[in-house]
């Protein structure tokens, strides 16, 4: 890489590291100037309702498959079942996962298989 | 990997490196895509790995070099990166409350890519303030390392490893749609959080299959959050939940 493309590099990344530091700066400053009230309380509440549905919107981009086909549509439909199921069991992180995943990958397997 | 914060485990750290497991799944296959793509765009092994050590934000990643290959002015490079990892700015200021005092949080910031803010969201109010740090560390930290190994073998054996491998690739990356499920089935507390939700996830899925998935993110959560204040539902029948 020559020095202006070193220089673009850096510039992304200062620029995106900004991004994602300067809110939380602002942020805790509004918090201190409220002091006394619960952190939550004091968020402007568009931001707390907009939190969630950011990670709404990131699980909606994520079940997309890369390869939308019948099979990985079918593939995710069983995944998501799968994780409900085992989520609503044991109320955890990990095993869904892990269930969602064996769920999904068997279902790659076996309709690559026929 | 519990939920639950009642206990106090003896190395928040270690529990955050736990609970960031699920997340290599998508991160691991991803990164060997950047490093094998960034290979053949013409960019050295160590080359790849700095960008991802760097700038470490995958979708922009991609169409850096991409661009970069493409003989794009440099600018525009720059500009178009950023614009796609604009959305970050609504991350922090929600993690906030649950932020310490600490002065490593700023810094720590680096980690937070949408994967990490999705889990830190979810697990940082749980935790007691004395663990949070920790747990944020060994999170973003295993995230952060997993994206940088990656990326060094897309670039070294990529090739390889993708024609050896193929359905490892294909599989391990549902672990993220799995943990997000996670993350976000508990949100559906009253009607009008689930519609809310509800519209955001499915708007978000058409702007992907359109190909606007980095527009998608932050458009389908406004559209989400105008159905929350636009829908009034009936207290007797919104199923009592927290709003």
């Amino acid at each position: 890489m020559n020095d202006a493309l070193w220089l673009a590099v850096l510039a992304s990344a200062l620029g995106t590291l900004l991004m994602r530091l300067v809110p939380l700066l602002w942020m805790r400053r509004r918090l201190r100037k409220t002091a006394g009230r619960d952190g939550v309380e004091a968020m402007p509440q568009w931001l707390g309702i907009l939190g969630p549905l950011m990670v709404a919107a990131v699980l909606g981009v994520s079940l997309v498959p890369r390869e939308p086909d019948a099979l990985a549509w079918v593939a995710t439909a069983i995944g998501v079942i799968a994780t409900l199921l085992v989520w609503r069991r044991t109320r955890s992180l990990g095993w869904p996962v892990a269930a969602g995943v064996a769920a999904y990958g068997l279902v790659v397997v076996l309709g690559g298989l026929g | 990997m519990s939920l639950q914060a009642t206990s106090s485990p003896p190395r928040p750290w270690l529990t955050g490196l736990r609970e960031a497991i699920p997340l290599l799944g998508g991160y691991v296959p991803v990164a060997i895509s950047f490093g094998l793509i960034a290979v053949q765009a013409g960019f050295s092994a160590w080359e790849a790995v700095v960008i991802s050590t760097l700038v470490y934000a995958g979708a922009s990643q991609f169409l850096f070099v991409g661009m970069v290959a493409g003989g794009a002015p440099l600018w525009l490079v720059v500009a178009m990166t950023l614009l796609i990892n604009l959305r970050h700015v609504v991350y922090a200021p929600n993690l906030a409350p649950w932020v310490t005092t600490s002065r490593w949080w700023p810094w720590l910031m680096h980690g937070l890519t949408d994967q990490v803010f999705a889990l830190a969201h979810h697990r940082l109010p749980q935790l007691p303030e004395a663990q949070r740090l920790g747990w944020f560390t060994g999170a973003a930290l295993l995230a952060w390392a997993s994206w940088i190994g990656g990326t060094a073998l897309g670039a070294v054996a990529g090739d390889w490893l993708i024609g050896g491998w193929p359905l490892l690739g294909e599989v391990m990356p549902f672990a993220l749609p799995a943990l997000f499920l996670v993350l976000v089935v508990p949100r559906f507390t009253s009607r009008r959080w689930s519609l809310a939700l509800g519209t955001s996830i499915g708007l978000a899925m058409l702007c992907t299959l359109a190909g606007l998935t980095n527009l998608g993110i932050p458009l389908a959560a406004a559209c989400g959050a105008l159905c929350f204040y636009l829908v009034k539902v009936d207290p007797r029948t919104s199923g009592g939940g927290h709003e």
